[in-house]
């Protein structure tokens, strides 16, 4: 068997691999997604105070420590059993709107947005951000910046700290939002919302518009038919921080929906003997492979996901966009085309900024009531939101000092892991053919497959050596290394 | 008043990993009293470390490195280099040399002068706030150097009155 391997991924966080397996006949069999395994996470937790979690957890990552210390602390409210006051919640969310904000602008600039506004053929040293901004112009670039600044200044203001938040406590938050603060994050998300309309724009002007790019997006290459998973309100409009977990089918029928405390009921993790990474898929229907299908378990937790998820959203321009995204899509709803998951990214942000306007404009975000005490322990806590790669859910077990006793996490990107796999393999089908590799194209095509994940793998590992250097081995029958393709990133 | 940022890179809670934490850290108790120093924390490289070295004339940016050489050596690195090091060089959103150019693009001032300073780790695929043996015993050595060349150059004044 032939094996094709892809090390590592450019512009991805995380050590990245992929192994492209060929069938007797050259053809693709498989396709794999590989990361080095990272140890004694749980050993590291257990016995510890559950209440150093928000800390722990949220430095697993570099890229996500504010999804980390929400689901955390929402996980300690249940597990002390106690429910943060009105003005708690909505300054986590607050929070978190910010973060949203600032981490799918970064995606879009610098990680998906290069493969279209630069181009999928463009070579690699070019399809960055620099790239991005020679095409739209240098205040792209200078508003970029200051979008990532002026949010990670909200974060730091309101979570205490820079990079990861150390605000969030069981029962609530441990600092009140003083009214200047309160102004000076209005006046931030109303900067959020103008950018997140302009970069909605660049979208239809410089993909939308463009038939090759929207061919591409269109296309069958980048199609996947599964289960769609995400977080709603109590009138199944998309919810970010809140809500309960809605799992619809591929007609975009309810398939399930429940609150993050049943996850165990709903989802199962199937393991394969070639990597540690786990691959989430729906219980009642089964682990049935790596395929698409009303048949089989697998589904996906994105951007895309979600709004396939949601009814609506519940500000009103994301709505607008909402609507607008669909009928693009001839009114069909559940959107398979994966590829459309950057600007299902894009009207989120949209979405994540007003809510933010919202929330820094209600009357209570500034009240001083941002805590109760909790007086007990309920044993078990789940907490969950949806991060930007998807749902993300954390799961305590503690005794009756509060020690722990459990831990489980199920990261955004994990529960995308199968369709990551089955992206991939379909994009390299294209490109190899009875053991011919197309060369020209195939990395980048194959990178655009997982990259519109936005796979984040600093969860389950962390970045070793960050060369952007790319590299292809082709094995023969017995294993040895028959060809190398190399390219500097 | 010439401002210098010392960056430390990398994760606290895998082993060694977070070697440029506790440098960076020490570093900043050292000079503490001394004007013209910040001290920054990064767990991610790429934009954010542009990002922290805007604003300064100098940096110096620790971070542990696998490289398969010996663990707790250190290495003095250009800037040509620091994309090899262990989190310098994001791969989430852009590229340190890539960050660098934009951030100038934009307007921003970034230091001319960049020293990089690495320790080869032996375990960053662990979850523990211990560093190794080698690496542990790194860390004082690259403290001392570090503070020898501010000196040398002049930069470690003593904290005037008035600041």
């Amino acid at each position: 068997m032939k094996r094709v391997t892809i090390n590592p991924i450019t512009r991805l966080e995380g050590h990245g691999k992929i192994d492209i397996f060929l069938d007797e006949e050259g053809n693709v069999a498989n396709a794999y997604f590989q990361v080095p395994e990272l140890r004694s996470f749980e050993q590291f937790c257990l016995g510890r105070q559950a209440e150093d979690m928000p800390a722990i957890t949220s430095r697993i990552c570099g890229v996500c420590p504010e999804a980390h210390h929400m689901a955390s602390v929402k996980a300690l409210d249940r597990l002390f059993a106690v429910e943060p006051p009105p003005a708690a919640k909505k300054i986590r969310e607050l929070l978190y709107m910010a973060f949203f904000v600032t981490d799918h602008t970064t995606h879009f600039y610098a990680l998906g947005g290069p493969d279209f506004i630069v181009g999928p053929d463009a070579p690699p040293a070019k399809r960055n951000i620099l790239g991005v901004v020679r095409k739209v112009g240098l205040d792209t670039g200078k508003a970029v910046i200051e979008c990532r600044a002026r949010n990670h200044h909200v974060i730091r203001m309101l979570g205490g700290r820079g990079i990861h938040p150390t605000a969030g406590l069981p029962g609530g938050w441990s600092k009140s939002v003083s009214e200047p603060e309160r102004a000076e994050i209005e006046e931030a998300a109303r900067k959020n919302i103008e950018f997140a309309l302009f970069s909605l724009q660049v979208f239809e002007k410089v993909v939308w518009r463009n038939p090759a790019y929207r061919e591409m997006v269109e296309s069958d290459v980048y199609c996947h038919r599964t289960y769609s998973m995400g977080t709603v309100d109590e009138k199944d409009r998309l919810n970010l921080y809140d809500g309960q977990i809605r799992i619809v089918d591929l007609d975009g029928l309810e398939f399930a929906r429940y609150p993050a405390s049943e996850y165990l009921d709903h989802v199962a993790e199937h393991v394969e003997p070639w990597t540690y990474l786990k691959f989430p898929f729906l219980k009642r229907i089964g682990w049935k492979g790596f395929q698409d299908g009303a048949s089989s378990g697998v589904y996906s937790a994105t951007p895309l996901a979600r709004l396939n998820v949601a009814s609506g959203l519940a500000t009103p321009l994301a709505q607008e966009q909402f609507e607008k995204f669909y009928a693009a899509f001839g009114g069909r709803k559940p959107v398979h085309q994966r590829l459309a998951t950057h600007w299902a990214r894009l009207i989120e942000m949209l979405y994540a900024a007003e809510r933010m306007l919202e929330l820094a404009t209600d009357p209570e975000i500034a009240s001083p009531d941002v805590r109760r005490i909790p007086q007990g322990i309920a044993g078990t806590g789940v907490g969950s939101v949806e991060a930007p790669r998807g749902t993300l859910i954390h799961h305590y077990e503690a005794d009756g000092k509060g020690l722990l006793q459990k831990v489980n996490l199920i990261v955004g990107t994990t529960n995308n892991h199968a369709a990551i796999a089955m992206s991939i393999k379909k994009a390299a089908e294209r490109l190899i053919h009875a053991g011919k590799v197309v060369e020209e194209g195939i990395l980048n095509r194959i990178e655009m497959a997982f990259r519109l994940y936005d796979p984040c793998l600093s969860c389950a590992t962390h970045s070793l050596p960050g060369s952007a250097r790319l590299e292809v081995r082709i094995r023969s029958h017995a294993g040895e290394i028959v060809r190398t393709l190399r390219r500097e990133g | 008043m010439r401002s210098t940022v010392i960056v430390g890179l990398g994760n606290p809670v895998l082993a060694d990993d977070g070697v440029g934490l506790r440098i960076a850290a020490e570093l900043g108790r050292r000079l503490e009293g001394r004007s013209g120093f910040t001290t920054v924390e990064l767990y991610a490289g790429g934009m954010w470390l542009m990002e922290a070295m805007a604003g300064h004339e100098r940096a110096i940016v620790i971070d542990a490195m696998v490289s398969g050489g010996a663990a707790g050596a250190v290495y003095r690195l250009g800037l040509a280099d620091l994309p090899r090091t262990h989190t310098a060089d994001s791969t989430h959103d852009a590229s340190l040399p890539v960050a660098l150019e934009l951030g100038r693009a934009a307007g921003l001032q970034l230091p001319g002068d960049v020293q990089i300073w690495a320790v080869e780790a032996a375990d960053v695929e662990t979850f523990s706030e211990r560093l190794t043996p080698p690496v542990e015993r790194a860390v004082p050595r690259v403290v001392e150097q570090v503070l020898r060349e501010l000196d040398a150059a002049g930069l470690a004044q003593p904290r005037r009155n008035n600041q």
